[in-house]
């Protein structure tokens, strides 16, 4: 690593003001597991680093409205947001994804904003996120805007956030009746980096789905939603021949992309098996 | 801003100083320091072998900037303890069960295997597995570790 200058300011606020929209070697780190992973191959050489570690505590904390939405602090650690009560009562999937991501020291220290912002399509919850309609919230010198984590993904590690706007919070919407569930793929050790990664969710009144989200992940360039398996699950009831039918719509549909853990035709045929299995899982849970 | 700073933290109990640049890791602050037990394998934060704890938190020191220590309280596997011989129940029990061929993974081990047992005292075979999946060991000692955090749970309990 070539070395650098270490900002640590104290207020979002001035975190903000110490970003330069016309360089992108100057950066915000909150764990900084990911950027000291892009540091040590090189492919990342900054001028200069801002911790967001010292700002506001508030951005550290997750807190649950009366309506059973959450409102997560981007500062949130990993393992702080898998410890959190409210996040395993409205939205336990969150708990159940975090089991397998990484090991307990990387989730002692790496954020749900650094998480999100990183844009690795290999990622865990950003898919998770999208199934559950999250949102971000972020913060730039021209101000604060929100976006839906299904907007946030343009491209391979490309995010539609300015170089000088970073996240500061997640929204998560209550989910009154919605059931979700995570599938993660690996072909090594468990918390590995994933295959193929299915995020599920809907609405059910126990056998009718209706208004459902279908995402798959680490297959593509970015977190994609797959419409073509929604609109065979609204309005359907489960059965067999319903979740052989999603499998099929998901492989017509999702073009995916081969890489170390599997070749393009393998995860596809992962995403045939699995969709339904994901289903069964949201099912259950 | 400067890319190197002086910095003073608490290490094993001792207060130190130390100056470091911002580009070094944890790892090498503290071979800095005169420690090797925490030792940068993998290089990528997988494998537990640079395990060192910050603030009460098990951290993996390759992937943590040396300058963040400023403050902390930093603990690592050359802590005397309070047992026989300055070890612990942990460390006892991985020497009883011969929990390690070559050691290299060990500090990381023990370190990690305190975490665990610190919030779950008494955990089952699957609480140790996955706890300690971020923890490589490439002798295969993993029949061995499970049977020395079992044994160190029950140490510790007296």
């Amino acid at each position: 690593m070539s070395p650098f200058e270490l900002a640590e300011p104290r207020t979002l606020k001035s975190a903000v003001k110490l970003l330069d929209a016309g360089d992108e070697s100057v950066r915000v780190f909150g764990g900084c597991t990911a950027l000291m992973l892009m540091m040590k191959t090189g492919v990342f050489q900054p001028k200069r680093l801002i911790s967001l570690r010292g700002i506001e505590a508030r951005y550290s904390k997750v807190t649950s409205a009366g309506d059973g939405s959450l409102r997560i602090g981007a500062l949130t650690t990993l393992a702080a947001l898998g410890r959190a009560a409210a996040v395993k009562k409205r939205a336990p999937v969150i708990v159940d994804t975090l089991r397998t991501l990484s090991n307990v020291r990387v989730r002692n220290v790496a954020t749900l904003g650094g998480h999100l912002a990183h844009g690795d399509p290999h990622m865990d919850l950003p898919p998770v996120l999208m199934a559950l309609d999250a949102q971000v919230v972020t913060a730039a010198t021209a101000g604060s805007r929100t976006l839906a984590v299904a907007d946030l993904y343009t491209g391979y590690y490309e995010t539609a956030l300015a170089r000088n706007e970073l996240i500061s919070e997640v929204l998560v919407p209550a989910r009154a009746g919605r059931r979700a569930a995570y599938v993660k793929l690996t072909t090594r050790g468990a918390d590995d980096w994933p295959t193929l990664g299915i995020a599920v969710s809907f609405v059910t009144d126990g056998k009718v789905l209706s208004d459902a989200r279908f995402v798959v992940s680490a297959a593509t360039e970015k977190p994609l939603r797959l419409v073509s398996v929604e609109a065979v699950l609204n309005g359907a009831t489960v059965d067999d021949a319903l979740l052989a039918r999603a499998g099929e719509a998901a492989a017509a549909e999702a073009e995916l992309v081969g890489d170390a853990r599997g070749s393009a035709a393998y995860k596809t045929e992962l995403l045939r098996v699995h969709a339904g299995r994901a289903v069964r899982k949201a099912l259950a849970a | 801003m400067t890319t190197h700073r002086t910095i003073a933290f608490t290490l094993n109990g001792r207060p130190v100083t130390a100056h470091a640049g911002n580009h070094q890791n944890l790892v090498e602050l503290l071979q800095g320091q005169g420690l090797f037990g925490a030792r940068e394998s993998c290089a990528q934060g997988l494998c537990g072998c640079c395990t060192v704890i910050v603030d009460g938190q098990a951290v993996s020191g390759c992937l943590t900037m040396a300058t963040l220590a400023d403050g902390a309280d930093v603990r690592t596997i050359e802590e005397p303890q309070a047992g026989e011989g300055g070890l612990d129940a942990v460390q006892q029990a991985f020497i009883e069960t011969g929990a390690f061929q070559c050691g290299f993974c060990t500090p990381g081990f023990i370190l990690m295997s305190r975490q665990l047992l610190d919030a779950h005292p008494d955990p089952t075979d699957d609480e140790i597995r996955h706890y300690l999946a971020g923890n490589l060991c490439r002798c295969a000692a993993y029949p061995e570790i499970i049977k020395a955090v079992r044994l160190a749970a029950k140490k510790r309990r007296g």
